[in-house]
């Protein structure tokens, strides 16, 4: 498996097609070109945009218990978090900036989170609201309830209680606030997300989807073989022969 | 206050039949009776009845005119040292009485993983449908006849049954004490 993921990002040219053919990475080409930017291109941009950053926090409209019920108090006038710029809740994971995970996030509801994270644009922020998702709480060795988010998405401001007073989520977001207006791209960029804990499983055929998207890739690579010809009935022979 | 009754004392040998143990006894359909439970009007009455009866049990005393007990209120399973039991409070809506009906399943007969085997009663209400799922889900009690016997809580590919005895939860990234996680 390993072997076809590297011909996949590197592919070879046989000998006698060097000459008509060049093969360009063109994103690993302008990956490299920012890289070299970023560190110049940072250090005049990121106070600019981490101030807009961090003064227009949209996060995410997600409750999965009764953390949710003081994330509304802490969205109504009374305490009004647009006084921090962050009451725009957002509907849909696309035009959000950051997710209070507020409650229990159970294994029956692991996979949808990740599912939200990942379809949040970068950056991208959590704040791990409440026991239960910090530690697991209250539902510390149960059977079903994943003990503490950040076991599955990875969390910037930690905010206990249970659940927290809409005072506390306030801080929580200034302390966010704090560290988005502190941070470098460079090394926002930098850090990686893999994301390992949960298996995820296709309805359909019962299977994981780990397996069904190796084996799309499997069959739909294009195969440069050495006779030159575009190939892909090599690659599915090779498949069932292993 | 100054005179304590002394707790009754608990009749010698099997209790006697009760007024629903007698109606099935009248209907060919041999029960046990089992201690009562305490409810809310009084005292329940708890019996006992073999599996393969069990449905018709329940057609009697859900059609009968003057039994009626015509809701059911819980499905519910239990497990004990040696038996699993299936466990139906049954509630009438004219007369205002309940009525506790167990169906046992001895350990001995779940070897090698066979799951204790209890006639389904979805046919009689519509609500044991997703009682008797969520008692399949956490106890794994297999109801026969059931229409879409099927995990109701946990993820359909859940393995094991949760609320039994000797259920061990797998270690795995989600709840090991030594998480590889983002902290």
């Amino acid at each position: 498996m390993s072997e076809d993921n590297n011909s996949q990002t590197s592919p070879v040219v046989p000998e006698e097609l060097k000459e008509s053919v060049t093969l360009w990475n063109m994103e690993a080409a302008i990956e490299q070109l920012l890289n070299k930017l970023n560190p110049v291109a940072s250090a005049i941009i990121d106070p600019i945009a981490n101030l807009a950053r961090a003064n227009s926090v949209w996060p995410l409209t997600f409750g999965t218990s009764c953390c949710a019920i003081e994330m509304m108090s802490v969205g109504m006038s009374k305490f009004d978090i647009s006084r921090f710029g962050s009451e725009v809740f957002r509907a849909t994971p696309r035009q959000a900036d950051m997710i209070l995970t507020a409650g229990t996030i159970t294994r029956k509801m692991a996979p949808a989170l990740i599912t939200l994270y990942e379809q949040m644009p970068e950056p991208k922020y959590v704040i791990a609201m409440g026991a239960c998702t910090v530690t697991g709480g209250m539902f510390n060795d149960s059977y079903s309830v994943v003990q503490g988010v950040d076991r599955i998405i990875p969390v910037d401001v930690y905010l206990p209680g249970c659940p927290p007073r809409p005072e506390g989520i306030l801080d929580a977001l200034l302390k966010l606030q704090q560290k988005i207006r502190t941070e470098s791209y460079v090394s926002r960029n930098n850090r990686k997300y893999e994301q390992t804990s949960v298996r995820r499983v296709d309805y359909d055929t019962g299977r994981p989807i780990e397996d069904l998207i190796n084996e799309a890739k499997l069959d739909t690579a294009v195969v440069i073989s050495g006779t030159g010809v575009l190939d892909h009935a090599t690659k599915r022979e090779a498949k069932s022969n292993a | 206050m100054t005179t304590e009754q002394a707790p009754a004392k608990a009749p010698e040998g099997p209790p006697p039949v009760g007024p629903y143990g007698q109606f099935l006894k009248e209907h060919g359909i041999e029960s046990k009776r089992l201690p009562d439970s305490r409810g809310v009007g009084g005292q329940i009455e708890n019996i006992e009845v073999d599996r393969k009866d069990l449905e018709a049990a329940v057609r009697f005393l859900r059609n009968d005119s003057e039994v009626g007990l015509d809701l059911l209120l819980t499905v519910s399973g239990v497990e004990t040292n040696d038996t699993f039991d299936s466990v139906y409070h049954l509630w009438s809506y004219s007369s205002k009485n309940e009525l506790v009906v167990k169906a046992v399943v001895a350990k001995t007969e779940c070897v090698d993983d066979k799951l204790p085997m209890v006639p389904s009663i979805a046919q009689f209400w519509k609500t044991a449908n997703w009682h008797e799922r969520e008692t399949y889900d956490l106890m794994g009690i297999r109801y026969l006849g059931h229409p879409y016997l099927r995990r109701i809580l946990n993820p359909w590919d859940w393995e094991g049954y949760p609320l039994r005895r000797d259920y061990k939860q797998p270690i795995d990234a989600l709840n090991d004490k030594n998480p590889h996680s983002f902290r």
